[in-house]
């Protein structure tokens, strides 16, 4: 590193190390920049299923007894239309974003685990295509986007369609749950050096909170769509009312995912707001540190709200006060947010472009959504409203106003940065304009048609209810909002094909994503630079040139390894050298493993199931091979007089916190189950007189024994990962342990009793089963721990695995006493209320 | 560590709204009749304490920078979501 | 599917909000109230949208008026101290008129409502079944209504008397409505509950006190 390179030169050389080549290889890629495009892009082919659908909807809506759709196809469609924009576009097209701009924002060349993203996006693909293939064979979901039980449950609904639900979106699920610990491990460690926390962008924040809601708010779902497919496909009773079940379990878990969902479909819009809005305004967010305490405030209240969505489901009022208090108070950090926005603009020099047309369109559309939201959670209004055309009319004004107008000006924001052209602005005027004229000709009238008593979800109406002009009109309205979005794809393209090239920074931003060159290339930064002050007070055009030129941190090609920096979480001081894997087609195979378990689950090859499963967990088995480091490196030089040891030698590094954020996760899921266990224990019909779980005391007693040693042996070793003997035999004994508590537990099942039968015999079962696949994770881990070491992997130093290996027996060890503990109180006699 | 100070009036504001939910819940179905409200307003009060003790300024000469105000902040609006929100303890019908 | 009911005998009304369905034109107290509830919130409403959009507004038009607002103004001024009142009073006042339209004190007629995909069946208060499909309640005074479903969720809505309440197999929900006046009222299945959802309606007829006590000593 004596003579550096030009900056062309060190292009070629990073880029030679980073760069996906292209043909078939393109499906080994794991680069951030690529999949985030490709999350981005698949998710707006979805968003225009979606639209199509609606149109559909509208068609059929837009006069009286209309014969275009029976009730039939209407009822796929518009469950379809909720799930598609819900589930295949929302979530992932802010995923895409975040995983395209984040290591961008943050000074980092890539995310946290290339290879998960990838992986996520197959899965995001391959259940996507479930459904989409399910609608085209005419078996799509029919029970609406929340699925209610019973009307979801197997006698209701015997064909293929709620399986097809279910398994679709658990599989695309995976890829909102990789997107979570990613995002999340990546905006905490990995950021450019003097990057506190507190000089992070504010699209960080708001990212880094809203990876923390998913983390705790898709558990419950993920818990009960297994659930409800376990008693659809086996019999086991959770839902069903005769059977010890309550349908009304599967609205808690549904909804305690469902409304957090809607804020973390707006967290990411509104950061995006909160980095476009200053730039327009020409001067620095108004309330940095207001703003942070405001989104805390909305992802903690926003988890206290689920049953505005039940308030009619005959809930005793105290309840319903909670939830009802806590769904207005959640409007004060939403408006927090408003007014420093506002007050962003008025206290600056604001500019008009198009990214702002867009933005009043938020203000406009939101805010009206959001009172209505006030209204709704209002318990006396909301049994007049609810399930009626005026909530379908709110939650369109909160999600098209809070995500899709702001993606829209984050589209024109930020597409110069992918396409390197500027935006052509002929044809983005008229298409701003078509889009709030028939968004709210659309569902301006819905709140009207609501009123006047029109449910949703009806397939055809009669005539003589006064719906007739309303609905005619919302589908006029409907039809020139398409035409609008359809204006603004033909902008999108045009722009590709015609706009001007730019060199950097069209809009004097503030963040460092726009010094990088445009498009991007392979490796984002040739230099990772120091930051001295707030990271949206940057002057990109400035530092871009340095970068290229290789002054920063890193500023050399090096072994022809990936390497970028770790940061400490707080201070931001830079502290490992983080050393990338390479672009590999393991994501791909394993994401086909995983979809055929799926496939096998959807399809009732019940046999095949577990093949899938175990193909799966090999296939990630693999993942390590090759990676990490035989010998200890110590520190090594970084660039700028710094010297920082590899993370495989730091103790907590990206894998360790990811490992914890997963085990927190989880916990979650296990949470839910035991909340679900308590919930049917107290308010489920038909408990009086069902028999206790039976279960043999001692085989308890001992599998509690067992899974705790095992914790315990594994603490062990990781402690002392120097002496050979006994690492060895605490991580043998911990293995020896965790596969004696598994069999005990297993066991222990086959004594419960009839698992069909009655719910307070499946519950156990399931509980247990949970406990049983963790002690066998805790084994596995052990078990790689040892393989690793064996290789030579684990020192001293290097003792990541054994850090793992610790983490999992010892969660491992508490679920086995909580699940218990759980069976022994179902067992009781006369608990039942 | 900060992170956390800028999460525990919230975290403990979560775990009243869990414990007040569930023994409205638990009240109701095993009956436990006049015994029921004053134990919910026991443990609003009880909610109450350490979210007000998060609520006042750190003493002078204690940490200070954005992360503290953010932090401040946050718990102030989690004492207030504590008190507001679960003040219809005092007067909603319990179980109907 | 075919539903023996009489649709060309419904009122036509286009104008307005009014209509047989229609929240905004209540035909009893409980309604009323509601109705009422949504008026207030919407004028509220209005005036603070205008707000926003006017200082979006005057941040682009008239600069010099908003420019010399400082941040801890807009942030204190417009994210706590304009929503905190609004949102307690509201809150405070819906929790109170929710109190009182809850079931409970003194327990009125109470009548039966038992769905099944894809109709309503009713039962008087005694137990017996209504033959034609149709409540038959006596205007002018409370009654309760115990809704229950025998396969689905379904939901029990009658939009100018009062609220909804689901129909949840396995438990059995209350609602209390009152008509002022007797006549017939419209209701329908809110819950989405399969293929037959968007025609099952069902009607409610409100008698005078002496039809209805004809009504009822008639099927004995
Ligand atoms: C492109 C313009 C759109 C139109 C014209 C439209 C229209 C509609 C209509 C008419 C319904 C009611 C269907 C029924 O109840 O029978 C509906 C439901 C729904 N829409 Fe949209 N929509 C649009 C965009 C979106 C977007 C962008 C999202 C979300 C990001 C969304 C999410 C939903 C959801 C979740 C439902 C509820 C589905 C259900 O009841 O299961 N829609 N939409
Ligand atoms: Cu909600
Ligand atoms: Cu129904």
């Amino acid at each position: 590193m004596s003579q550096t390179p030009s900056p062309i030169g060190l292009h070629k050389q990073l880029d030679a190390i980073w760069r996906t080549p292209p043909g078939l290889a393109r499906l080994s890629s794991v680069n951030h920049t690529i999949l985030g495009k490709r999350f981005m892009a698949l998710a707006l082919l979805f968003f225009a299923i979606g639209g199509l659908l609606s149109m559909l909807i509208r068609a059929q809506l837009a006069t009286p007894n209309s014969a275009f759709l029976g009730p039939d196809i209407y009822n796929q469609i518009f469950t379809m239309h909720g799930t598609v924009m819900m589930f295949l576009f929302a979530i992932p097209m802010f995923e895409g974003f975040a995983i395209y701009m984040l290591p961008k924002l943050l000074g980092a060349r890539d995310l946290a685990f290339p290879r998960l993203t990838a992986y996520g996006f197959w899965c995001y693909l391959f259940g996507g295509s479930i459904l989409i293939i399910a609608m085209l064979a005419g078996v799509a979901p029919n029970g609406g986007w929340f699925m209610y039980t019973p009307l979801s449950s197997k006698p209701y609904t015997p064909g293929i369609n709620a399986d097809v639900w279910l398994l679709g979106i658990t599989f695309v699920e995976i890829s909102a749950v990789t997107a979570a610990i990613e995002l999340f491990v990546t905006i905490l460690k990995m950021r450019a050096p003097g990057m506190a926390l507190t000089r992070m962008p504010l699209f960080a924040w708001y990212m880094l909170v809203t990876a923390g809601m998913m983390i705790i708010g898709f558990p419950p779902l993920i818990l009960g769509s297994i659930l409800l497919e376990m008693e659809r496909a086996f019999h086991l009773p959770f839902f069903d009312p005769t059977r010890g079940g309550d349908p009304l379990l599967w609205q808690h878990l549904f909804w305690l995912f469902g409304h957090p969902e809607v804020y973390i479909i707006f967290l990411p819009a509104a950061g995006a707001l909160s980095t476009i809005i200053p730039v327009f305004a020409q001067r620095p967010i108004l309330g940095y540190r207001a703003i942070i305490a405001a989104i805390v405030a909305m992802a903690f209240l926003s988890f206290g709200l689920w049953v505005h969505h039940m308030f009619t489901v005959g809930i005793p009022h105290l309840a319903l006060a909670f939830f009802s208090a806590a769904s207005a108070l959640v409007a004060i950090p939403t408006a927090v947010q408003i007014f420093a926005w506002i007050g962003t603009l008025a206290s600056g020099k604001p500019r008009w472009d198009i990214p702002m047309l867009y933005v009043f369109g938020f203000f406009a559309v939101f805010v009206c959504g959001g009172l209505t939201g006030v209204m709704l959670a209002m318990v006396p209004f909301n049994t007049q409203a609810h399930d009626s055309y005026f909530v379908v009319a709110h939650l369109h004004y909160v999600l098209v106003g809070g995500f899709v107008f702001p993606m829209l000006a984050a589209i024109y924001y930020w597409l110069p940065h992918i396409s390197g052209r500027q935006s052509l602005y002929r044809l983005s005027i008229p298409a701003f304009w078509l889009i709030l004229i028939g968004f709210n000709l659309t569902f301006f009238l819905m709140h009207l048609t609501g009123l006047m008593g029109m449910p949703r979800r009806i397939s055809t109406y009669p005539s003589n209810w006064g719906w007739d002009w309303l609905n005619l009109l919302s589908s006029v309205g409907g039809f020139i909002l398409t035409m609008g979005f359809a204006l603004v794809l033909a902008d999108m393209v045009l722009q590709f094909r015609f706009g001007a090239r730019f060199r950097r920074d069209p809009w004097q931003a503030g963040t460092l994503e726009w010094a990088t060159a445009t498009p991007p290339p392979s490796y984002n930064f040739a230099a990772i630079p120091h930051m001295d002050t707030r990271a949206d007070q940057l002057r990109p055009a400035r530092i871009g040139p340095t970068l290229a030129g290789g002054d920063g941190y890193l500023g050399f090609a090096r072994n022809g390894e990936q390497e970028t920096l770790a940061v400490d979480m707080m201070s931001g001081d830079a502290e490992q050298l983080i050393v990338l894997p390479r672009r590999s087609y393991l994501p791909l195979w394993t994401a086909m493993a995983t979809a055929s378990f799926f496939l096998a689950l959807l399809f009732k090859l019940y046999w095949l199931a577990p093949f899938g499963a175990l193909a799966t967990l090999v296939l990630f088995l693999c993942w390590p091979i090759g990676l990490g480091s035989k010998s200890d490196r110590g520190p090594i030089d970084i660039g700028r007089g710094l010297a920082v040891p590899p993370d495989v030698e730091a103790p907590d590094n990206v894998t360790v916190l990811a490992n914890r954020t997963a085990l927190v996760m989880n916990g979650t899921l296990f949470a839910s189950l035991l909340f679900g266990g308590l919930f049917l224990l107290v308010v489920a019909p038909n408990w009086q007189g069902s028999s206790a779980p039976t279960l043999p005391l001692w085989a308890g007693a001992l599998a509690v024994v067992a899974s705790l040693s095992a914790a315990g042996a594994s603490a062990m070793a990781a402690r002392r990962p120097g002496s050979v003997l006994p690492l060895r035999a605490g991580l043998v004994a911990a293995i020896a342990l965790q596969v004696l508590a598994l069999t005990l537990l297993a066991l222990s099942m086959g004594a419960l009793g009839d698992p069909t039968g009655h719910a307070r015999q499946a519950v156990p079962f399931v509980t247990l089963g949970y406990a049983a696949l963790h002690c066998g994770l805790g084994a596995i881990m052990a078990a790689h721990a040892l393989w690793r070491h064996a290789q030579g992997y684990v020192s001293a130093r290097r003792r990541t695995e054994l850090v793992l290996a610790r983490l999992w027996n010892g969660y491992a060890g508490g679920v086995v006493v909580l699940a218990l503990g759980l069976v022994a109180l179902l067992g009781l006699n006369g608990v039942a209320p | 560590m900060p992170l956390v100070r800028l999460v525990a009036g919230f975290v403990i504001w979560s775990a009243g709204f869990v414990v007040l939910y569930a023994v409205q819940a638990l009240g109701c179905a095993y009956g436990w009749g006049d015994w029921h409200r004053p134990v919910l307003i026991g443990l609003y009060l009880l909610a109450l304490a350490p979210l007000s003790w998060l609520a006042i300024p750190a003493r002078a000469g204690a940490e200070e920078g954005p992360l503290h105000f953010a932090a401040l902040w946050a718990n102030r609006a989690a004492l207030l979501a504590a008190v507001l929100i679960f003040m219809p303890v005092t007067f909603a019908s319990l179980c109907v | 599917m075919f539903k023996p009911v009489a649709l060309g005998a419904t009122p036509l009304l286009l104008t307005g909000c009014t209509g047989a369905l229609s929240t905004l034109d209540p035909a009893g107290p409980r309604a009323a109230n509601l109705a009422t509830l949504w008026w207030v919130m919407l004028y509220g409403s209005a005036l603070l949208f205008a707000l926003v959009i006017a200082l979006f507004a005057m941040a682009y038009l008239r600069p010099a008026w908003v420019a010399r607002i400082t941040p801890v103004q807009w942030i204190v001024g417009g994210g706590l101290v304009l929503p905190i009142p609004i949102l307690i009073l509201l809150t405070g006042t819906a929790l109170v008129l929710g109190e009182q339209l809850l079931p409970r004190g003194d327990a009125p007629l109470r009548f039966g409502a038992h769905a099944e995909r894809w109709q309503w069946n009713f039962t008087y208060p005694d137990g017996r079944e209504m033959s034609d499909d149709v409540l038959h309640i006596p205007a002018g005074q409370p009654i309760d209504v115990a809704v229950s479903s025998a396969d689905v969720i379904h939901s029990f809505w009658v939009p100018r008397l009062g609220g909804k309440i689901d129909a949840i197999p396995g438990h059995e929900n209350l609602i209390r409505l009152e008509a002022d006046e007797p006549g017939t009222y419209w209701g329908q299945c809110a819950e989405y509950c399969g293929p037959g959802h968007d025609s099952m309606w069902f009607r409610i007829e409100a008698h005078t006190d002496e039809d209805f006590t004809a009504l009822m000593e008639g099927g004995q």
